[in-house]
């Protein structure tokens, strides 16, 4: 690859041209910068991107008004087309972005992309400005026309890529350009590697942003405003508010409960593993250790469903005490809220406890024999050499588990809790996740439910690192 | 690699313990040992037998509570009978396309994005690797992660199982570890001959890298399978969308009002009764892929704990 001769000073000019391809490119994915919503009537959530590609979710709300004859269905068409127009343009000003860390005759290809593209934006808010209009003229209380503020930025974005382009091409050309096109390695490999990172902050590092759901008074369908913002009312809330704080400790005790039942079993793979290689035969180790991990592998709807299967009124128990017993048997187990946790950590080891033995199995079968044999040598019998050999050799790894299990101490999960609760067993199974979940999802508390979860995040990650610290103190190594 | 092998080998004959005299005590610990991994083995594959069982026994029998341990009147009509439980059909589909798309396309940009970062010349690699790491050890929370997949209109639609899927930085992690150990040479000498980043990687790195992309694809296959979580919070107004553990998840719930129905003695009909052998069934078909593929793809899932306890 020929590499670029040009030198690579900073331009202010290109910087601007590609900050603004840039965020134009963020705000298709945006919904609050939707310059399409022309009308209220639209969905909030409807992002210039979902409105390209999904025609019913674009006119969601707004069955009745088509049916109805209000507004014709054909100004929604040319919204989409707008949109999807705009989205081209948009395209076409990134091809153009990217070709601008080229070398100059790159550069200088590149910059005809952008100027095509602002100019199709500008065809396209042109569309969306027709259809507008088209709903004002239908001038009815059931479609309220609106410009939201995407269509300003738009504007803003396609008339900077515009100019900022024409006037690249309109420099002096006092440098020699290149016999053929080329890029720096390092910035090709870069462009090829920012998809992934645009993935990763769409789906990772935009979440944080909803954090903000926490300092407002907001409920499903609202709006964030200066008039609603509450600062930190739901924080204090939650300590003040009697029947909110008494919920709280109870779910703080369930999920500490079963994660400290969790932690001071996660001996028992250990232990598993230990048992199971000291059976000679390799026939009997392989069965067990195949059928022992296939649970783990069914999720925990399955195992639900194994639970009722067998635990539930006209389950196996009760049938096998029916049929070959003869007692009168119609207890559904499920149905009862004592000991909760006891039953949940059951579940759990019945369906994780094969496969958490298989790395201390392999382990165990990578310590070195002359250890043993030394052992033997010294007259250690089985036991003294499990207790002298093996555990030490398997401390390592148990530490770093251990280590792990106690900065997740939070984080129960949620399939497990959420699919054996009941009204019965509600208050005993509700860990954090799951009351996250039916405040969130199920009653639509989202200001509440974002403060939770914010807490319980951050606590997360200090308790992630607190544990880093540890390790590296105790063993001198790092666990993240 | 072979070498390697043959030391595992001899080690795990070892490791099994030379064969211990006989005595008393020894005897009973073996006794007692072989009893505790018989017993607990018989229960992690019993109830999947006694589902089973169910499935292919006569009805009348199966809802009069008779079958306990064998199966009687066999037939298979329940799995036939499927056909005509509302959106079963769309479950499998969703469920089967996007355990193939989804585990595609993450293996896929696991591998490219896994060799991208082992390019040291690339413009702040260690900034970028680590911005995109550092996504494994905090989450915003489940109700944000809700509100920005509905802002970005991945609710109530197909894609939302599967672009956010594509980047899994754990397994490129994975990758990454062990493309580093793939001797240089081989990347260097293909450079030499004017292949460009492409070629090496599709010629060079990615037959190379089989055994840990198999490894990944088996576990992001079968945590597409599994799927249930995005499923019951993103598609929750689209029942053609539900995959099939949100599907069995549907009718255990309507199996659970059923059992209440008959503990409070109310009056349970016909169709309500046979809930629960459609039950049984959706959840026999949706084990049944994984208990078939499972004993092939052991060794993969054995390798992968692995990998994942010596990362860097």
């Amino acid at each position: 690859m020929p590499e670029a001769k040009t030198k690579t000073r900073p331009d202010g000019l290109y910087i601007l041209h590609r900050v603004a391809i840039l965020f134009a490119c963020a705000a298709v994915f945006y919904p609050g910068f939707n310059p399409g919503r022309i009308t209220t009537e639209i969905s909030r959530y409807t992002s210039l991107l979902t409105s390209c590609l999904s025609y019913e979710s674009l006119v969601g709300n707004l069955g009745r008004v088509l049916t109805k004859g209000i507004v014709q269905r054909s100004t929604f068409v040319l919204l989409m087309c707008a949109s999807v127009v705009i989205l081209i343009g948009i395209i076409l000003a990134a091809v153009g972005g990217c070709m601008s860390v080229g070398n100059g005759l790159m550069r200088r290809k590149g910059l005809r992309y952008p100027v095509i593209g602002s100019v199709l934006m500008g065809v396209g808010l042109v569309g969306i400005y027709v259809a507008y209009t088209q709903i004002v003229a239908a001038d009815s209380k059931r479609v309220p026309p609106n410009i939201s503020g995407g269509f300003y930025l738009f504007i803003v974005l396609a008339a900077v890529i515009l100019l900022t382009s024409a006037a690249l091409l309109l420099r002096k050309k006092d440098e020699a350009l290149e016999e053929k096109m080329g890029m720096k390695e390092e910035y090709h490999l870069f462009l090829l590697f920012l998809p992934f990172l645009a993935l990763a902050f769409v789906f990772s590092y935009l979440p944080l942003w909803g954090w903000r759901y926490a300092f407002f008074d907001y409920t499903a369908g609202g709006t964030l405003s200066a008039d609603n913002f509450v600062g930190f009312k739901w924080f204090t809330y939650l300590f003040q508010n009697a029947a909110t704080r008494k919920d709280l400790f109870r779910v703080l005790r369930n999920t500490l409960a079963m994660s400290s039942l969790g932690i001071l079993t996660s001996w028992l793979p250990m232990l598993f593993a230990i048992l199971l290689t000291q059976v000679n035969s390799k026939r009997f180790r392989r069965i067990v250790q195949t059928f022992t991990t296939v649970p783990n592998f069914l999720g925990w709807v399955i195992v639900y469903a194994v639970a009722l299967a067998i635990f539930s009124t006209d389950g196996f128990i009760n049938s096998f005490l029916k049929n070959f017993l003869h007692v009168q048997a119609n207890t559904n187990y499920l149905m009862s809220s004592s000991h909760m946790w006891i039953k949940m950590l059951l579940w759990g080891l019945w369906k994780g406890l094969g496969w958490s033995a298989i790395i201390y199995i392999s382990s165990i079968s990578g310590i070195d024999p002359a250890l043993y044999e030394a052992a033997t040598m010294d007259g250690a019998g089985r036991f003294r050499k499990i207790w002298n050999v093996t555990i030490p050799q398997l401390m390592p790894t148990f530490f770093v588990l251990l280590l792990m299990s106690i900065a997740g101490i939070l984080s129960n999960g949620l399939d497990q809790y959420l699919v054996f609760s009941n009204a019965i067993n509600q208050n005993a199974i509700e860990v954090l996740d799951l009351y996250v979940y039916n405040l969130g999802i199920g009653s639509g508390q989202i200001p509440m439910s974002t403060v939770i979860g914010m807490a319980k995040s951050i606590i997360s990650v200090v308790l992630l690192f607190g544990a880093n610290q540890a390790s590296k103190a105790l063993r001198g190594e790092s666990i993240i | 690699m072979s070498e390697n092998e043959k030391k595992i080998k001899k080690v795990r004959h070892t490791a099994s313990g030379p064969r211990y005299k006989s005595s008393v005590g020894d005897k009973v610990f073996m006794t007692v040992n072989i009893t505790f991994f018989v017993v607990f083995t018989f229960l992690c594959i019993f109830p999947f037998y006694y589902l089973f069982i169910n499935t292919i026994s006569d009805n009348d029998l199966v809802n009069r509570g008779v079958i306990t341990l064998l199966p009687k009147g066999i037939h298979i009509k329940n799995y036939l009978a499927l056909q005509n439980v509302s959106d079963f059909g769309n479950s499998i589909l969703v469920t089967v396309s996007r355990t193939i798309l989804g585990t595609a396309l993450m293996v896929l940009a696991s591998g490219f994005a896994g060799y991208l970062t082992t390019k040291r010349k690339m413009w702040h690699r260690s900034m970028w690797y680590r911005f995109l790491v550092i996504t494994m050890y905090f989450n915003a929370g489940l109700v944000p992660w809700y509100l920005n997949m509905l802002g970005l209109g991945l609710t109530n639609n197909y894609w939302g199982y599967i672009i956010p899927g594509i980047v899994a930085p754990y397994n490129i992690i994975l990758v990454k570890t062990y493309i580093e150990s793939i001797p240089a040479e081989l990347e260097e000498s293909a450079t030499i001959d004017g292949a460009s980043n492409m070629q090496v990687f599709t010629r060079i790195i990615l037959p190379l890298s089989k055994p840990i992309l198999a490894t990944i694809a088996v576990f992001g296959a079968v945590g597409n399978w599994n799927s249930f979580q995005d499923s019951l919070i993103l598609m929750a107004n689209s029942p053609n969308l539900y995959t099939l553990q949100h599907r069995l998840y549907v009718y255990l719930n309507s199996s659970s009002n059923l059992a209440n129905v008959m503990q409070s003695g109310g009056q349970v009909t016909a169709a309500m009764l046979n809930t629960k052998v459609i039950q049984y069934t959706i959840s026999m078909v949706t084990i049944i892929p994984i208990m078939l593929v499972y004993p092939f793809m052991q060794r993969y899932f054995e390798e992968g704990i692995m990998l994942g306890a010596v990362k860097g």
